[in-house]
């Protein structure tokens, strides 16, 4: 009767598969199996062995049954193992990705800056881009006989209609629109058109964006805390700017305003040609005579006004050589574009 | 304008200013220097005197020389051709650095050379001012300068040039004069002018007649001198206008020159000999042609302003005089004029005979209404010293120069609060001193007396700005404007505008920006191009002459582009408004190429076909809350730029808002490209839609029955006529229908088709039984029997 145990157990031990394991179980638990037959034996024993006898059976066939269940589950648990195993697959396939496009870069970085504006409560003005020559032009205190306005630079339809050269235009339409009413706090982007032939820094037609600001004594000081935010939005955190006096008719006192070279970090380098600064904006105080014209009262309010070129920035920005890539769009070109900011 | 340090210190003192400080400092007060030259570079130079020279025996070109140097004798093999004993020479000893290379001591072919014997182009002299033989040999010097002296200074080499890029408001510092009253002003020193107030206002009784018969000259002064002697200048004044860049030409012109720079007022010296008669007339309305000082004859305009005498035209004012009243070298007397013309009619005169002098530059941009008068003084003081002038005649003129000066006030307050600054009233007295603006101050507010040559002060914001650029805007500390608070946000359409970007992009598109302006052609083709589109009266091609009417016309050539570079499988898309006089509107257009390859090797591969663009459309319609049940696609038949019979006009609520399809196989020829479909959309319409707004529905518990049924229909049936059908038997059971299979082929007729289509039945309130299944699943097959003539496909 030990045998039966030590046997059945060695047996179940050597059982490699859940078919083998059947076969064994069949022999020791069936009907006609070993314990079934050791069991039909206790009928031949004495009256007082019999309980003895029977609870060393049923010792031996829940032993039997317990070495079953764990060794069918390891079987099991193996037989997983080999179908997992065949599930292998060659990880470095190439991915199913999704197809992304991209934002055109001057789209990334116009949108970048109206949401920048849009963050310090400046709505987005747009305009025609077929324009009177009156908003573009005589609003902006450009008189008529000036040099700007000379068929040499300006895309005329006819006498009275013209391709915008500046944003400027929406700036005008815009104070027009507010009635005298303060705060005027907008940014105007738009396309902008000149007689330039193209080359690497020239484009007949580019992206401006002009920023305005009217309201109770708006400062020069105003403009300069605006700009130097923007410069570290679009430039990083540690872009200080200069101002240094220059000349619009749209603005008086007008401003150039330089950057701190983001590439050599103002120490001079091919980018900022040597100078550690980078010219990026035209600004100013509102010109009276444009507050007037509008229908604003200048002794009684001000205005700061400031205007960049996106091609510019995006140039600088993506270090980008030549401005007629931007029109182009060669896609080789425009799959750079793919981290938006 | 280029602005001479020598010659600029000449008015005001620059002792211990460098150049680079001055350069910084001028470009901070709004004066932007653009370069820093010195006319020569060099150290190590000295001025030698060869004293032997003899050929080198082992070359054909080389000399040897010995050259004293004051201090010691150094050998040196030279290689200019025009070397020769006794000549004062500019020698670069040992360790010179020059701008191309450094001296060092060596030996060529076996005799030692210490130093190099050099021209002027080795110094760094810009080699427009040279002559061949000057760019070829070493410079020879006065034989009576002294050995050992150091090179450049001797020479007046040692001079910088300043390249100033003038605003357009300061047409002042086309004076040298205003130069200096900048610079004194701003360091904060004396001026001293050479000007003779009313040195030319004496002068013999004058027969010359001066007059001006058009507006467009309001001043005109003439002055006879009866006798000058013509000569070379003297040697600062030919230094002076070379270092400027203007050749020397003899005294007398170069006098009208020096003192146009000096004063910013052009003059104009006639030959007194060659005048056709003693008298100056200034007319326009004049058409015959005139040969002017540079030989070439140039036909007049009706407008042009001109000189004349006995009505012959003599000079084109302004611009440039006639050639046969010059200066030359046998000029005995000069008629001297001064005047002021039109600017604008100046510039378009230039413009037209292509012709910017130094005079038209200067009339253009305006000129200080008194530099007539003291150009004249200037001029009549240096004919007199260095031209012999005598029977010198008073000043004629016609028109009167107003010495009237304007004055402009400014309150301090006025100054602080628009710069945001606190300025004292002390220093704003102070800038307006130094500016020669003699300022009064009453109560705060300050009265300005502005110097006539500053064209550029009218008003109250013009003092202002010189009070910033005086004490500079890098201590401006800046702020934020303080207002009320506003919102800050997109309009409707600025915000489709990027909804519909964000969604082209996430669909696998590059956004496209091409050029607004195109060729005629293009404005003829594409998608409902716009009526009446504007052209440009002067373009800068006939590619760019006309203002777009469509997108896809001008977006083919991109797309053409990229694929002639090899690009296969794109998509891009243009968002852009469209123009024309009073027009706006506001278009979406996308071209797609080849296919779209999401995994090739799992052959997740899907073609841009007409159903690409068709799922574009679709997908961003729905996004931007049209519901696809206004949305139909009509037959495009007839189309000459689609494919007539794979495109369609697609429209919402029976509007027509686009077309998209295949591009037409002619076009696709014409155009270089091989197929692509493409698409443009009228997106203005979608501002003035009703857009649906997301809502929560219940989400439907009843369990649904899914039904799958093929019909056998004619070739001509379109699917959308059996989704009608078929969700016309139930409106409230039947959830979806979904087409999975569209067959032709051996296994139907001929002229059949079949279509697989998956039915789902559900109703929202009980859980369909059998019995009510089976009647809509035979009610389903019914309609098709009936209303398509479809026949149950059995598989």
């Amino acid at each position: 009767m030990e045998n039966v145990l030590k046997e059945g157990l060695l047996a179940i031990e050597a059982c490699q598969n859940l078919g083998d394991l059947q076969n064994v179980r069949n022999e020791y638990l069936s009907k006609k199996g070993l314990v079934t037959q050791l069991m039909g034996k206790m009928k031949d024993l004495p009256a007082e062995d019999k309980p003895a006898y029977g609870a060393q059976v049923n010792q031996i066939k829940q032993s039997l049954e317990a070495a079953f269940k764990l060794k069918e589950e390891a079987l099991q648990e193996a037989a997983f193992d080999v179908q997992l195993q065949k599930g292998k697959i060659d990880l470095s396939l190439p991915s199913a990705m999704p197809l992304v496009g991209t934002l055109h870069p001057l789209t990334i970085v116009q949108t970048e800056i109206e949401q920048f504006f849009m963050g310090m409560g400046y709505l987005v003005k747009e305009g025609p881009e077929v324009e009177l020559d009156y908003y573009n032009f005589e609003r902006a205190n450009i008189p008529q006989d000036h040099p700007a306005r000379d068929m040499q630079d300006t895309f005329y339809i006819n006498a009275e209609w013209l391709l915008r050269t500046h944003t400027t235009a929406i700036q005008t339409r815009t104070l027009e629109a507010y009635k005298g009413e303060i705060p005027v706090k907008v940014i105007c982007p738009g396309k902008v058109f000149r007689k330039d032939d193209d080359d690497a820094t020239h484009s007949h037609q580019f992206v401006q964006i002009e920023g305005l600001v009217v309201g109770d004594k708006i400062s020069l000081a105003d403009l300069k805390g605006t700009l130097e935010l923007l410069a570290r939005h679009l430039f990083g955190e540690a872009r200080v700017i200069r101002f240094r006096p220059s000349y619009f008719q749209f603005t008086e006192p007008s401003v150039e305003v330089d950057v701190s070279c983001h590439i050599c970090n103002g120490k001079g380098c091919p980018t900022c040609k040597q100078s550690g600064w980078i010219e990026i904006l035209g600004a100013g105080m509102v010109h009276p005579n444009v507050l007037r014209m509008a229908g604003f009262d200048p002794e009684k309010v001000s205005g700061f006004a400031f205007g960049l070129g996106v091609e510019r920035v995006a140039l600088l920005k993506y270090g980008i050589d030549d401005i007629r890539h931007l029109y182009t769009n060669d896609l080789r070109f425009l799959n750079n574009f793919r981290r938006f900011e | 304008m280029k602005v001479s340090m020598q010659w600029l210190g000449r008015y005001v003192d620059l002792t211990n200013i460098k150049a680079e400080d001055l350069a910084d400092k001028l470009t901070l007060a709004g004066l932007e220097v653009e370069g820093v030259d010195p006319i020569a570079q060099g150290t190590n130079l000295v001025i030698g005197e060869v004293v032997f020279c003899e050929a080198h025996p082992e070359s054909d070109h080389l000399s040897i020389t010995k050259v004293n140097v004051g201090d010691e004798v150094l050998d040196i093999v030279c290689g200019a051709p025009n070397v020769a004993k006794g000549q004062k020479v500019i020698v670069a000893k040992v360790g010179a650095v020059l701008p191309e290379i450094t001296i060092k001591a060596s030996n060529i072919k076996g005799q030692a050379s210490n130093g190099m014997i050099c021209s002027l182009l080795e110094i760094g002299i810009n080699p427009k001012a040279l002559s061949e033989d000057q760019k070829n040999g070493i410079e020879v010097l006065d034989p009576r300068l002294e050995v050992g002296q150091e090179a450049l200074s001797t020479l007046g080499l040692d001079d910088v040039i300043l390249d100033i890029k003038q605003t357009p408001n300061r047409s002042d510092f086309n004076a040298l004069w205003s130069v200096a009253y900048e610079v004194g002003a701003l360091f904060n020193r004396e001026v001293n002018l050479p000007w003779q107030k009313d040195f030319a206002l004496k002068g013999s009784k004058s027969d010359l007649i001066i007059a001006s018969e058009t507006p467009k000259c309001p001043l005109i002064y003439g002055k006879k001198i009866g006798r000058v002697t013509i000569k070379p200048s003297p040697e600062w004044m030919r230094r002076d206008l070379e270092a400027v860049g203007m050749k020397s030409i003899n005294n007398v012109v170069d006098i009208s020159n020096y003192v146009m720079l000096e004063t910013g007022q052009p003059l104009h010296f006639y030959d007194g000999a060659k005048l056709p008669k003693m008298e100056i007339i200034v007319k326009d309305g004049l058409s015959e042609s005139i040969t002017t000082l540079d030989g070439s004859e140039l036909p007049l305009d009706s407008s042009d302003i001109v000189i004349t005498s006995n009505n012959q035209a003599i000079g084109l004012a302004g611009i440039m005089g006639g050639e046969d009243s010059k200066i030359d070298e046998s000029t005995q007397s000069i008629v001297i004029e001064a005047a002021q013309f039109s600017p604008s009619q100046i510039r378009h005169t230039s413009r037209r005979v292509n012709l910017l002098t130094e005079a038209s530059q200067r009339f253009v941009k305006g000129l200080d209404p008194q530099s007539i008068l003291k150009a004249l003084d200037r001029a009549t003081e240096l004919l007199v010293e260095y031209a012999d002038a005598q029977m010198i005649e008073e000043t004629i003129n016609s028109g009167e120069v107003s010495k009237d000066l304007h004055k402009v006030s400014v309150h301090l307050q006025h100054i602080n609060d628009l710069l945001g600054t606190e300025v004292s009233l002390a220093s704003a007295l102070d800038i307006f001193s130094r500016l020669h603006f003699s300022p009064v101050e009453k109560e705060g507010c300050i009265e300005c007396t502005i110097p006539s040559y500053r064209l550029d002060i009218s008003v109250a914001e013009d003092l202002i700005e010189e009070v910033g650029r005086f004490i500079g805007y890098a201590d401006l500390k800046g702020s934020l404007p303080v207002m009320p608070t506003t919102q800050g946000s997109y309009d409707a359409r600025q915000a489709m505008r990027q909804r519909l970007r964000q969604l082209s992009v996430g669909f696998g598109m590059n956004e496209v920006i091409t050029y607004s302006l195109v060729h005629e052609d293009k404005t003829k083709m594409g998608v409902y191009p716009l009526d009446n589109p504007a052209s440009l009266l002067s373009p800068l091609s006939e590619e760019r002459r006309f203002i777009r009417n469509n997108l896809l016309a001008s977006m083919l050539e991109t797309a053409a582009y990229n694929q002639a570079h090899k690009i296969k499988d794109f998509g891009i898309f243009e968002v852009s408004n469209l123009n024309t006089i009073a027009i706006n509107q506001e278009r979406y257009a996308f071209i797609l190429s080849g296919q779209y390859e999401r995994s090739i090797w799992q052959k997740q591969v899907l073609p841009y076909d007409y159903y690409a663009a068709k799922g574009i459309v679709e997908r961003l319609l729905s996004e931007l809350g049209v519901n696809l049940s206004r949305v139909r696609f009509d037959s495009n038949e007839g189309s000459t730029f689609f494919h007539p019979l794979r495109s369609a006009i697609v429209k919402i609520d029976n509007k027509v808002f686009g077309v998209i399809g295949e591009i037409h196989p002619k076009l696709a020829k014409a155009q270089d490209l091989s197929t692509v479909v493409m698409g443009e959309l009228i997106i203005e319409q979608l501002l003035s839609l009703k857009l649906a707004k997301v809502r929560f529905s219940p989400v439907n518990k009843m369990p649904a029955v899914v039904r799958d049924i093929a019909l056998v229909v004619d070739e001509a049936v379109m699917v959308s006529e059996i989704e009608k059908v078929i969700k016309a038997v139930s409106k409230d059971r039947i959830q979806s229908v979904q087409i999975f299979d569209v067959y032709q082929g051996d296994k139907v007729e001929a002229g059949k088709k079949s279509i697989a289509l998956k039915i789902v039945y559900q109703a929202n309130d009980h859980t369909l039984s059998e019995e009510e299944i089976t009647q809509l699943y035979n009610n389903t097959i019914e309609a098709c029997k009936k209303g398509l003539n479809a026949q149950l496909r059995i598989a």
